[in-house]
């Protein structure tokens, strides 16, 4: 018998402990790790002895059992199984010395435990200080029924057996079911959202059939209204908006998820299907866009387009957002703590989250969004009409991936037999001539080594400022040339035009927002004060590659045209990319205006039309000047001497790697210069062609990204693998320069010494340009895209996920401060949870499979959970979004895990889950509580009664429309504008914002359901947010539920709620008879699913007739309020007794029953 | 000695009976306590706590802190005991220069830059800092002095741009801080830590927290009110958003509610065409007896709370209009604040709007004047700025003071960063612009708790570091905390299991020498 007193009541830890302890009960029970012991840890001592190193004191780690009971070396045991008089910790924590005293704060201030805390901590030591795994750590099993709860008659289901097992131990008993009228309106408003129709309440109190409640119950599950209440929610848990979010928060295109929400929540997909969509539907097989619309999930947090942002720490950003929402979504643990330093409670280390975040950090887009509401990767869903054409081709399409997967997947071995094969089948290009080569691999420093075998110097250092290493992989963790960097070769490649060369390498440019001068030199040897002479390779802001080798040319001045020489059409592609990944579709102008408000269109189409103008006007004015120049004595020295040759297709301004690589033959001539792009040469034309033996040399050093001086550069961009020969390169060696050269070096060490990196690489090469089949698939898929183009045509843009070829990687940052790189981690899953398994790639799908696999212990009790919240009010975990050490403690912890258990075992059958729950005796007990059930369970956490909460913000604005026979029935499409006070949007907005004008829309749009209703993350609906409607701005997995003068100013006086009491006191008169009684009565009965008590009739009466009289005297008074509002007014019925009615309507709308759930 | 009945290791235990309160709202106290036991999880305590608002600042603290704390609170949280220690100041006005003002051209006066001008700024003081996208892809970082004089004002002789004259007369009221510095250099982290010391989203404003510490003083306003200063469409107006005056974290009823000069001053606080006062208040009788006859069947707390929410919106309903109608403010405020203020939504309107929420116990109110990030053209747009918002600075300070206000509001002049002093884009004799400057800028603040007459840290000859006394946005933030009776280390709220505070992670400081 273990007896320990508890001396006081004043601290409540969690149910069981706070009605163990306040009930001056001893403590006469075996203690359990999880629900006793670890809350008084976690919340007094894991912030000094808890996970994190950093904040560690005395070397005194508790939350381990293995770390708390270790000898410390020149301290006290802190616990000693068995003896807690022993044990230092309980000396400290009983202590009355304030600097002997635990705990203390960080500021060495003494915050003694209470008396309950020491009673348990000691009680714990004594039975032996048993640690258990945190409980939410733990896969949960099926739990036992509770024994003799089975046979009672109130247990309908098995969540009953849970919840009666607990009342009847804190002595309480279960309320009766509620009567039918109020169950009818609890249970459509939790499963539709909205209320029942009066015929229905009539039919299900009619209906006195013994399952007449589970007929009701299966009718409302398959209403698409229970989608549409279901996506409510889940587009509160993945922050879905209509905005970007940040600085301009212009608005974006990704409506097309909540409707596959919608889609998915109606046709009742596997929850596990569900979340593996979102998190990673773009690596699935795919019958239909569903899987990839859903992938959006990914994107829908907030990104900017700010115009000094820094790409690194953008990109950072990004992925921790990501993190984070996943983290709180499907996880339920608060992952973002590890972003600064290892978590304070729970065993989350910084190296879990960043090795989290790279799942998240291999998305093939732009860290800016450029302000445009589609930011590739989009997809383009087709038209119904064309749908099953498209899903067709689509399937066949994903067919073919999954093939090249397999094949991607077996590249090892592939790879391994190809090599065994021949001994080294890839031909590297001769080395002759080599005088550069700037792997750019060094991975850190500033110092470039040249490792190019006749090299005159063995390497560069850069100036200015340092290069920026290793944010993303390319043929390795890659090199950024800073803004600032400068990389200065010297007086290498100093030629005559005689002289034969050829140079490039692999180049990535960075086309960050407003700056569109990302692009620019690539390199160059060129002195450009004077007359430009040297030579260059660089990129125009279009794209468009040039090369020239320039005598002279007219400083500030375009080069003049000669007459062009017709290029060969492009040759076919020999080789494809060496990798596969979907690219943006063609966005045209039409696609990026979809969101603007008319009035913007307008002005920018005015705007448009006077750039027109002007620029007419100047080339009218600089043809005029042009000739008169042309009659001026001509300038000898503004002659241009030079060869210009410019590739005829711009490369696309995405951040894609290229590989971009001239030769020249040292003709002076246009002809001896090829222009190669990922090894294939390609077509170009002739700007300039007079250079002939005229010299091009310069004093100018070579120099990367830059012209000397400091002109012209390619910022922010990247480089790898930079080669220059002293020859010129032939077709076929170019070809091999991008990866065969790379892999024949690759090769010639054993396969088992190759990084992660190499193997990526060789097998990739491999398959790109070795394997037939994967040639064969590559054209026939390009040809299916060709198709799906073709099919989607019309279609709207949404964003999706697209993942790139590269390995998913992340750098752990020092104090989450984006420069302060350590460690590279690649993606990976939590340590203290489930591994991943070994042989899978590690990209999001794996993390998909993960978060849904049986040995997930947190899925799916985060899951059900919420769904319990959604129906009760409140989790049986209170805080949805922290299962973790300092989140809540379940209060049912049987419950929750039975209810996981049976998620998973139903097939993650989501309409089973609501069913069940819904068809509890808990959830259909009357809310009314009685004085013992108030005395033994104030808050009703026991769950002795109905739960009985203020409906959120939605589904009060709906119910209103509802009432009055406004609501538009149509489900899905773009988001709408209804009524909204002046100024909002306009009063914080950027003034070249898409979304600085709020243009309010007509007819249908005013009345649609509320969750479609525009969201703009900057500047919410403030009759939502007035509700506790989040911003969406980050994950809210349970909305705050506040009261305030404001909601009151909203449901009185906001236009849609007078426009609906108005329309409600209409459908009243017109459905009920002309008794004033008659009418509330069916008031009533709409919004309340009763008739209203005597009394509440008398008050509803008596004002009636007060307002009646008013009205009657103040006939302009009654006009107005009648006529507020874009619908029209039944005319027939006279305004001042509509106007009475109006007011009687918006006291219904305005009861605490009325928008209490 | 009873325990306070929502707190349950409360401490110092205070009845809301022994508290100077109307006897109505005792009554009321007394309907709700009785029904204590009803209170319990979060969701539902959050909107009773709310009802406390009736009873003003002393008790909304407990009830908000017992509303706030979920179960694990109960472990290790302590009470808010607010304030820490007596107040030098019970409100704030926060002047908020969005945009980020140029000290260079203002206040940080560098005589020497003149014998500078085009020349390159030494690396050596730009150093290894990360520059933002817009200028730092320029070749050269060329010096542009200001373009304006500096003359010296007041008994303490504190140079002041030419460009501000009436902050040049109340000089000797000011307290100058040359050396505030932030982490951030782009307008979307910085205004968020400036507003709620993080650059991430998620966290409460300094508004919100004051507000959740220490309650309301007017019974018929809100406790936390941002105005809104219309836009010059000339000026490059960056947005501001609803999240800078977010609650993040704690309850939504901390937010700040926004004043506006368009439309209702209050959102939907003015009744429909045709529902005047009298109806509004028979509609309203007849919505309290049928949510009284719920309460009594029920019994669910909520209800009462409700009754309580729209009694006070009906209170709302007259003392906004009260609060905006300016028609009786005397000709000596319309000869200090200048005509402009009669113009609803420009700056001295919001000025003096501000003036009349102190006097009626508004405990803080943010005004948010947009246009200050000068890219280019500063020669063009400093003048037009300081002409909008000089006098409204001076009028407001000079008010409070004439009206015994000012030993006990604390007025606080900001913007989220400073400006370069090297020119962005081309530099002329006529014309230059300024880029982003995290590491040096000029804040000020007077009135209750600070020392008037004082300019506290140097900056280097370039305005670009800091050389002496640092502040940083966290010690800004610390201080403000200060001046009215918050110990910045001991505000906390549990929140994800950790004691969350407007100064946190990283220690900050209160700036002990502005103190008064």
């Amino acid at each position: 018998m273990y007896g320990v007193k508890a001396g006081s009541c004043l601290i409540v830890v969690a149910l069981s402990i706070s009605v163990v302890a306040c009930n001056g009960h001893e403590i006469a029970r075996r203690l359990d790790f999880n629900q006793d012991v670890q809350p008084i840890l976690a919340s007094r001592c894991f912030s000094c002895h808890g996970p994190d190193p950093e904040m560690r004191k005395a070397g005194l780690r508790l939350d381990l059992a293995e770390w708390a009971t270790k000898k410390r070396e020149g301290r006290r045991d802190a616990i000693v199984p068995g003896h807690p008089e022993k044990s230092e910790l309980v000396k400290r924590i009983e202590s009355r010395d304030p600097h002997y005293l635990m705990p203390q704060t960080a500021l060495g201030e003494a915050k003694p435990m209470g008396a309950y805390e020491i009673a348990v901590l000691r009680e714990w030591i004594k039975q032996g200080a048993v640690y258990r795994p945190h409980w939410a750590f733990e896969v949960p099993t099926r739990p036992a029924m509770p024994h003799d709860i089975g046979s009672d008659p109130w247990v309908k289901n098995p969540i009953d057996s849970f919840i009666l097992a607990k009342l009847k131990k804190e002595g309480l008993e279960p309320s009766p079911e509620a009567d039918k009228p109020t169950l009818i309106r609890r249970v459509t408003l939790d499963l539709t959202g909205l209320l029942p129709t009066p015929d229905e309440v009539q039919a299900f109190v009619a209906d006195s059939s013994a399952d007449a409640y589970e007929h009701l119950v299966d009718r409302l599950l398959t209403q698409s209204t229970f989608g549409e209440q279901r996506a409510r929610y889940w587009l509160d848990y993945a922050r879905y908006a209509d905005t970007y979010g940040l600085h301009y928060d212009n608005s974006r295109d990704i409506w097309p998820y909540r409707d596959y929400v919608i889609r998915s929540f109606n046709g009742n997909k596997p929850f596990d299907q569900f979340a593996r969509e979102q998190i990673a539907g773009d690596l699935m097989p795919m019958k239909n866009l569903d899987p990839l619309i859903g992938s959006g999930y990914v994107r829908l947090g907030v990104s900017s387009n700010e115009g000094g942002t820094i790409p690194e720490e953008l990109r950072v950003n990004i992925a921790r957002e990501r993190t984070e929402a996943f983290g709180a979504t499907f996880m339920g643990l608060t992952v973002g703590c590890a972003v600064c330093h290892d978590h304070k409670f729970d065993p989350t280390t910084q190296h879990d989250f960043y090795a989290l975040s790279a799942f998240f950090n291999n998305i093939d887009e732009k860290p800016f969004n450029d302000d445009r509401p589609v930011w590739a990767p989009v997809v383009r869903v087709p038209k119904a009409d064309q749908a099953d054409a498209y899903n067709r081709v689509l399937s066949h399409r994903s067919q073919l991936q999954e093939k090249l997967n397999a094949m991607q997947f077996d590249g090892g071995k592939s790879v391994g037999e190809w090599l065994a094969f021949h001994k080294n089948p890839a031909r590297a290009v001769s080395t002759s001539g080599l005088i550069v080569r700037l792997r750019l691999d060094e991975g850190r420093g500033d110092q470039l080594r040249n490792s190019a075998p006749n090299a005159n110097a063995g390497s560069f250092k850069t100036t200015t400022m340092k290069p920026e290493w290793g944010e993303t992989t390319w043929l390795w963790p890659d090199f950024r040339m800073q803004s600032s960097t400068r990389v200065l070769l010297g007086q290498t490649a100093d030629y005559e035009a005689t002289h034969a060369f050829s140079a490039g390498g692999w180049f990535m440019f960075r086309s960050a927002p407003f700056h569109p001068g990302s692009f620019g030199t690539l390199l160059s040897k060129m002195e450009s004060t004077e007359h430009d002479r040297g030579w260059e390779l660089s990129a125009d802001e279009n794209g468009t590659l040039t090369v020239a080798l320039v005598h002279q040319a007219p400083k500030k001045g375009k080069p003049k045209k000669k007459e062009e020489k017709k290029a060969p059409a492009e040759k076919p592609l020999v080789a494809k990319e060496p990798f596969n990944y979907p690219t943006p579709q063609d966005l045209t102008k039409k696609d990026l205006a979809s969101n603007k408000p008319p009035e913007q269109l307008k002005a920018e189409k005015e705007e448009e039309q006077r750039a027109k103008a002007k620029a007419k006007a100047k080339a009218k004015a600089e043809a005029k000047k042009k000739k008169s120049e042309a009659s001026a004595t001509p300038d000898e020295s503004l002659t241009e001497v030079s060869v210009r040759v410019v590739a005829v297709k711009p490369l696309s301004l995405d951040n894609s790697w290229k590989h971009i690589f001239f030769t020249y033959d040292g003709s002076g001539r246009a002809s001896g210069v090829k222009v190669y792009v990922d090894g294939v040469q390609v077509a170009t034309r002739v700007l300039q062609d007079n250079l002939s033996q005229a010299s091009i040399r310069t004093d100018a050093p070579l120099q990367l990204g830059w012209r000397n001086p400091d002109e012209h550069p390619a910022k922010d961009a990247r480089y790898q693998d930079i080669r220059l020969y002293a020859r010129t390169l032939a077709p076929d060696e170019v070809n091999r320069l991008p990866f065969e050269d790379y892999v024949a070096e690759i090769a010639t060490h054993p396969s088992a010494e190759w990084t992660h990196d190499q193997s990526h690489i060789v097998t990739a090469f491999y398959l790109s340009y070795m394997d037939p089949t994967w040639q064969r698939i590559q054209r026939e898929m390009a040809y299916l895209d060709e198709q799906l183009d073709r099919l989607s045509a019309g279609g709207d843009l949404t964003l999706v996920s697209s993942e790139k070829p590269t390995i998913s990687y992340a750098h752990v940052l020092t104090r989450g401060v984006y420069t302060a790189r350590t460690e590279r981690v690649e993606a990976d899953t939590p340590h203290f949870l489930p591994p991943l398994p070994a042989d899978v790639p590690r990209n999001r799908l794996a993390l998909a499979k993960w978060t849904t696999s049986p040995e997930n212990p947190l899925t799916g009790r985060v899951t059900v959970n919420r769904m319990w919240y959604e129906l009760f009010g409140t989790g049986l975990v209170e805080t949805t979004e922290d299962f973790g050490i300092m989140g809540q403690r379940p209060t049912h912890p049987e419950l929750l895990d039975w209810l996981a258990v049976e998620f998973h075992d139903s097939g993650w059958n989501v309409k089973h889950m609501y069913k069940l729950m819904v068809m509890s005796a808990t959830y259909r007990q009357s809310s009314k509580a009685n004085s013992k059930q108030l005395a033994r369970d104030p808050s009703n956490v026991l769950l002795s009664r109905g739960a009985r909460f203020r409906m959120d913000a939605e589904m009060v604005r709906d119910v209103a429309l509802e009432s009055g026979g406004l609501l538009v029935e149509k489900i899905g499409g773009p988001s709408v504008k209804p009524y909204q006070p002046p100024n909002i949007w306009e009063q914080v907005s950027y003034p070249t914002s898409d979304t600085v004008r709020y243009v309010q829309e007509h007819a249908d749009s005013l009345h649609r359901r509320s969750m479609y209703s525009y969201v703009k993350r900057m500047a919410p609906l403030p009759n939502m947010d007035a509700f506790d409607a989040p911003a969406r701005d980050m994950v809210c997995t349970r909305r705050q539920r506040t009261d305030t003068p404001l909601q009151a100013l909203v449901t009185m006086n906001d236009v849609q709620w007078v426009e609906a009491a108005r329309a409600l006191a209409e459908r009243v008169i017109r459905e009920a008879g002309p008794l004033p009684e008659e009418r509330i009565n069916r008031m009533s009965l709409i919004l309340l699913a009763r008739v209203p008590s005597p009394q509440m009739a008398a008050v509803l009466e008596k004002s009636f007739r007060e307002m009646k009289e008013h009205f009657a005297g103040n006939p302009k008074d009654a006009r107005s309020l009648v006529n507020l509002g874009e619908t029209r007014r039944d005319s027939s019925i006279p305004e001042p007794e509509l106007a009475a009615w109006t007011m009687v309507a918006s006291e219904m709308l305005n009861l605490d029953e009325t928008i209490t759930k | 000695m009873k325990h306070h009945p929502l707190c349950s290791d409360c401490e110092d235990k205070i009845t809301p009976m022994d508290l100077p309160i109307p006897d109505g709202l005792k009554q009321e106290w007394a309907v709700s306590e009785s029904r204590r036991q009803f209170l319990g999880r979060c969701g539902k305590v959050l909107g009773w706590a709310s009802l406390a608002t009736l009873f003003g600042e002393a008790s909304v603290r407990h009830l908000v802190r017992a509303a706030g704390s979920n179960l694990q609170a109960g472990v290790g949280g302590n009470t808010l005991g607010l304030p820490h220690f007596a107040p030098k100041a019970k409100r704030a006005i926060y002047l908020f220069m969005s945009g980020a003002p140029p000290q260079v051209d203002l206040f940080d006066y560098k005589p020497n830059l003149v014998f500078q001008f085009d020349k390159d700024m030494p690396a050596s003081v730009r150093g290894n800092q990360q520059l933002t996208g817009m200028t730092s892809g320029q070749a050269r970082f060329p010096v542009a002095p200001s373009h304006w004089p500096f003359s010296r004002h007041g008994q303490t002789g504190t140079w002041i741009s030419d460009l501000l004259p009436y902050t040049a007369r109340m000089v000797d009221d000011l307290t100058f801080i040359k050396s505030t510095n932030t982490d951030a250099i782009n307008h979307e982290p910085a205004i968020m830590l400036m507003n709620t010391g993080n650059m991430n989203a998620g966290k409460p404003c300094l508004g919100a927290w004051l507000a959740y510490g220490l309650g309301s003083m007017n019974n018929n306003l809100p406790t936390f009110v941002v105005l809104q200063t219309k836009t010059n469409p000339k000026e490059n107006n960056q947005p501001v958003s609803s999240r800078l005056w977010s609650s993040g974290f704690l309850s939504s009823e901390f937010s700040g509610v926004g004043l506006r000069s368009v439309g209702d001053p209050v959102l939907y606080l003015e009744d429909p065409p045709g529902v005047d006062r009298g109806t509004r208040r028979k509609m309203l009788d007849a919505v309290e007896e049928i949510n009284r006859q719920t309460l009594a069947e029920v019994g669910d707390p909520e209800t009462n709370s409700r009754i309580a929410q729209y009694e006070m919106a009906f209170r709302m309903q007259s003392s906004v209009p009260e609060l905006t109608d300016l028609s009786k403010e005397p000709a000596s405020t319309w000869d200090l604040y200048g005509p402009e203020a009669k113009e609803p939504g420009t700056f001295a309107y919001n000025c003096l709007l501000a003036r009349r929420l102190a006097e009626r116990g508004v405990r803080f109110t943010q005004v948010y004047k947009r246009g200050w990030d000068v890219h280019d053209n500063v020669v063009g747009m400093l003048p037009v700025l300081c002409q909008e918002t000089d006098r409204g600075c001076y009028a407001l300070v000079t008010d409070l003071k004439r009206r015994g206000f000012l030993d006990d509001t604390l007025v606080i002049w900001a913007g989220e960063f400073g400006r370069t002093v090297y020119s962005q884009g081309g530099l002329s004799q006529e014309n230059y612009g300024r880029d982003h400057h995290p590491r040096c800028f000029t804040t000020w603040m007077t009135g209750g708790g600070v020392r008037p007459g004082v300019t506290y840290g140097e900056t280097d000859d370039y305005s670009y570091n800091v050389v002496k006394d640092p502040v940083h946005v966290r010690d800004f933030n610390a201080t403000i905390l200060h001046c009215l009776g918050i110990d910045h280390n001991k505000f906390a709220y549990r929140f994800q299991g950790l004691d969350q505070k407007l100064s946190s992670p990283v220690p900050a400081f209160v700036v002990q020498g502005i103190l008064g």
